[in-house]
Formats: structure tokens, sequence, C-alpha cells
């Protein structure tokens, strides 16, 4: 359970950041309200941004879809290989209201990006929707056991309460996070498999 | 509008290099103009990679290293960052080494000077607030759109979805090279093998380029002859290190 709330709460910035990106223009006060958000212990299946996404207008003309990836020159770096490029969708509209300016009337959803395979496993991104708002974002798939998972708590018994500081795990606030290439790849790579199909 | 405590920015990620940027905007701007700026900042990405790729065969990198485009004819941009890769190769006494797999890849380097350039440039299309995140190579300045100072978390070397170190600060260049991805996959290239050691080196400095050719180059340098060559590093340089055997080592004071 510890481990299911790091892992999804380590994830809590990038969500929010990438939260926004559907929200961009006119999200008001949105973006500052993702940091506070981010720092709150987030339950699995949690919402990670409890009131960080205001009821607004239509999505934004500006697209996020990567542009330079698609090519086919691109750097092939293993966690590319594609993965299952299903979607499930659940909720109670199939699809969100898209033509009024005003805010259109709450319609809850939920997409459910491509599982995308990485070096852990594989993960899955699920957006939920407010008309056409993103206003969830959560992972499925993160490590929560697994060799990589043993391995750690392996070190953590094994030099536990030795002279020097041990590799501990921290959840904060975050910003934004440095060395997380492989995570970041593979989570923004079904999240926007979600958003594409939204 | 908004008050003051809260200005709106603006986030935005795009798949380039191989890896994801992110881009945190967090001036108080209109929204189209802070769209603009990230699309610029993006193209200048793009234009890096069509000409810094190991992968791209008509890339500037490839064939130079080809012997297909004499040095004299390069951009600018190339001979700028060949020059800074030599001037690394000395001063990392030959661990950062852009032929250390046998062909010129000066991976190593470009990514963080790419980041680094792309966030003088919000500087001076007066976004002085902001963080760059290119694949994990992060450059803030300023404060958040909340406004306060930003806080980077440094990835734990066994568990990708935590973080074993945070940093804060206003103007902070944070570069991490870690064999936890790749495997053992940067070579000590006096020895032409692997190095061990190091799980994972983060550098904190002024320029994120540099911070990233120093890890890299610690990384290469593995245990504990990294440790005693970040520690030699002059201020403001700081560093912490995850050893194999899961021990953080880090500068005295870290920001």
């Amino acid at each position: 359970m510890r481990r299911a709330l790091l892992a999804i709460t380590g994830l809590a910035a990038g969500t929010t950041a990438l939260v926004v990106l559907k929200g961009g223009p006119g999200a008001g006060q949105a973006t500052a309200q993702d940091l506070p958000a981010a720092q709150a212990p987030v339950a699995p299946g949690g919402s990670p941004t409890p009131g960080g996404v205001t009821p607004s207008a239509a999505a934004p003309s500006v697209s996020a879809t990567p542009g330079a990836s698609a090519k086919p020159s691109a750097k092939p770096s293993p966690d590319r290989r594609p993965a299952s490029r299903g979607s499930t969708r659940t909720g109670t509209t199939p699809a969100a209201p898209k033509t009024t300016t005003k805010a259109p009337k709450p319609t809850t959803r939920t997409v459910t990006g491509s599982s995308v395979s990485y070096k852990y496993g594989s993960l899955q991104v699920r957006i939920t929707l407010s008309g056409t708002r993103i206003v969830d974002a959560t992972a499925t798939g993160m490590p929560l056991g697994g060799q990589s998972g043993q391995r750690s708590d392996d070190v953590q018994a094994r030099y536990s309460g030795s002279s020097g500081e041990v590799v501990a795990k921290q959840s904060a606030d975050l910003s934004t996070v440095s060395g997380a290439t492989y995570t970041s790849t593979a989570y923004q790579r079904s999240l926007q498999a979600a958003i594409d199909k939204a | 509008m908004s008050s003051a405590a809260a200005r709106p920015g603006l986030r935005r990620v795009e798949q380039i290099m191989g890896t994801a940027i992110s881009l945190d905007l967090a001036d108080d701007l209109p929204t189209a103009t802070l769209h603009e700026l990230a699309e610029r900042t993006f193209d200048w990405l793009r234009t890096v990679d069509a000409r810094f790729s190991t992968y791209r065969d008509d890339s500037e990198v490839c064939r130079l290293d080809r012997g297909e485009l004499p040095v004299a004819e390069a951009s600018a941009d190339l001979r700028a960052v060949l020059e800074r890769c030599a001037d690394l190769w000395t001063s990392t006494d030959g661990f950062f080494d852009v032929y250390a797999t046998g062909r010129l890849d000066p991976s190593g380097y470009v990514k963080g000077w790419a980041a680094q350039v792309a966030s003088d440039r919000l500087v001076a299309a007066g976004v002085p607030n902001h963080c760059v995140n290119a694949g994990g190579d992060v450059r803030v300045r300023g404060r958040t759109a909340a406004g306060e100072p930003w806080r980077i978390g440094v990835r734990h070397p066994w568990d990708p979805a935590a973080t074993c170190l945070v940093l804060t600060g206003t103007d902070l260049a944070v570069a991490t090279s870690g064999v936890y991805e790749r495997g053992h996959h940067v070579v000590d290239p006096r020895r032409g093998a692997p190095a061990a050691g190091l799980r994972s080196v983060t550098v904190v400095g002024p320029d994120l380029g540099e911070a990233d050719a120093y890890a890299t180059a610690a990384v290469a340098m593995g245990a504990p002859s990294g440790i005693t060559w970040l520690d030699r590093l002059p201020p403001p340089w700081r560093h912490a290190v995850v050893t194999d055997d899961a021990r953080l080592l880090h500068s005295r004071t870290l920001p």
C-alpha cells in the first residue's frame, strides 16, 4: 500500500503538468493550484488534482501532439515498441459536447490510454473528463512489485541502520524530476494516447 | 483577474530528441504569447535534434563522423559544441569522451546544452520564471506560477516512480546520469569497459550542458574516483551520487 502511494504520488507532479495541457488557455487559476495538489498523498485511483481544474470553455486550439517523435528516424529506444493500441472507454456518455463555448453540462467519463511497455513492466494512463476538460489523470501498472521493487526493498533492508546515508524514498511537492527519462516517456505516451482517444 | 499569488502560466510536453521535453512557463503573460514562446522553444529543440542526432543519417553529426562534412563547413552551433566537448574532455581527465563508443557522439553534452540555451532564450524573451525538463535534465529559473521556488526531485535509482532527493532553487541546472535505464551503458573510455560503482550521479550547477557532461563523466569514472573528482569541482557546483550498494553521498550543502 505504501509503495502504491509512493508510486502514484511520485507521478503527481507530472500528471498535473500534463493535465494542464488540455486545459491550457482559459484554465485560469488551474495551474497555480496544481502544485499544492501535487503534494497531497494520492490514493490509487484517486484524483491528483482535487479542485485543480475549473470548468471552463472548450479545449485549447493548440495541440499537444508530439511532432518530431513520429519521424521514423527518431531514436529507437526500447520502450518505443508499439504496445497494444487498444483503448478502453467507460463512463456515462460516449462523446463530449464539443461545440458550445459556454460551460457544457458536465458529463464525466474516463478514457484509458494504450498500455505502454517500459523497463519495469507496462503502464497505462487513465484520464477522467468532465465535458471536454480533463479533470483527472492516473497511472496504473506503475512498479508496485516485481524484481525492481524487490531489489529496492532488499537494499533498504540490508543497509538500514548502517553508518552511511541510505537511499531513502521521498515523495514531496515536486515541480519536476531529474533523471526520469524512462518512466516519463512511457507515461507521456500513454497519456497522449488517452488524450487522442478522448 | 488572477490574484497576485497565482499566475496562470503554461505547461506543455512534446516528444523531441527521443525523449519527453516538458516546459513550464510561469510568467504572467497572455496565453497566446506563452504558447508562441513554447512553440519557439520546441522548434529550437527540433533543430538541435535534426543537427545533432546520432540516429539520423543526414544529421550534421553523422555526416561529420562519416567524413562527408568538413569541420570548417559545419554550423556554428556544431563547432561550438565540439569545442566545448574538447574542453570537457580535458577538464574531466578524458572521462567525458565524445568518441567513447568509437564514433562521434556528443549526446552527453547536447541534451543539457540545448535545454540550457532554450532557458537562456526564454529569459531573453521576457520569461524569467520557467522550468525546462529535457528527458530528466532540468533547468529552472525564477519561481513557479504559485510564486514558490522550484522543487526538483531526483529519481530513485531502483524505483522509477519515487525520488531519493529533492532540490529547491530559483536558478539551478540539475542533470542526472544513471545506469538504471540502459544498464551499465556508460563506457570508461580508458578501459573500454562499462564503468561500475555509481548507480546514479546528479550534478547541480549554473550550466546544464556542463552538468550533464560532468554527471556522465563521473558515472564513467565509477566509485570511488568519480566521487573524488566531483568533490574537486569548485563552487557553486554540487553533486549527489548513489552507489551500487545504495548509499547516497552528496556535497556538504545541497540547494
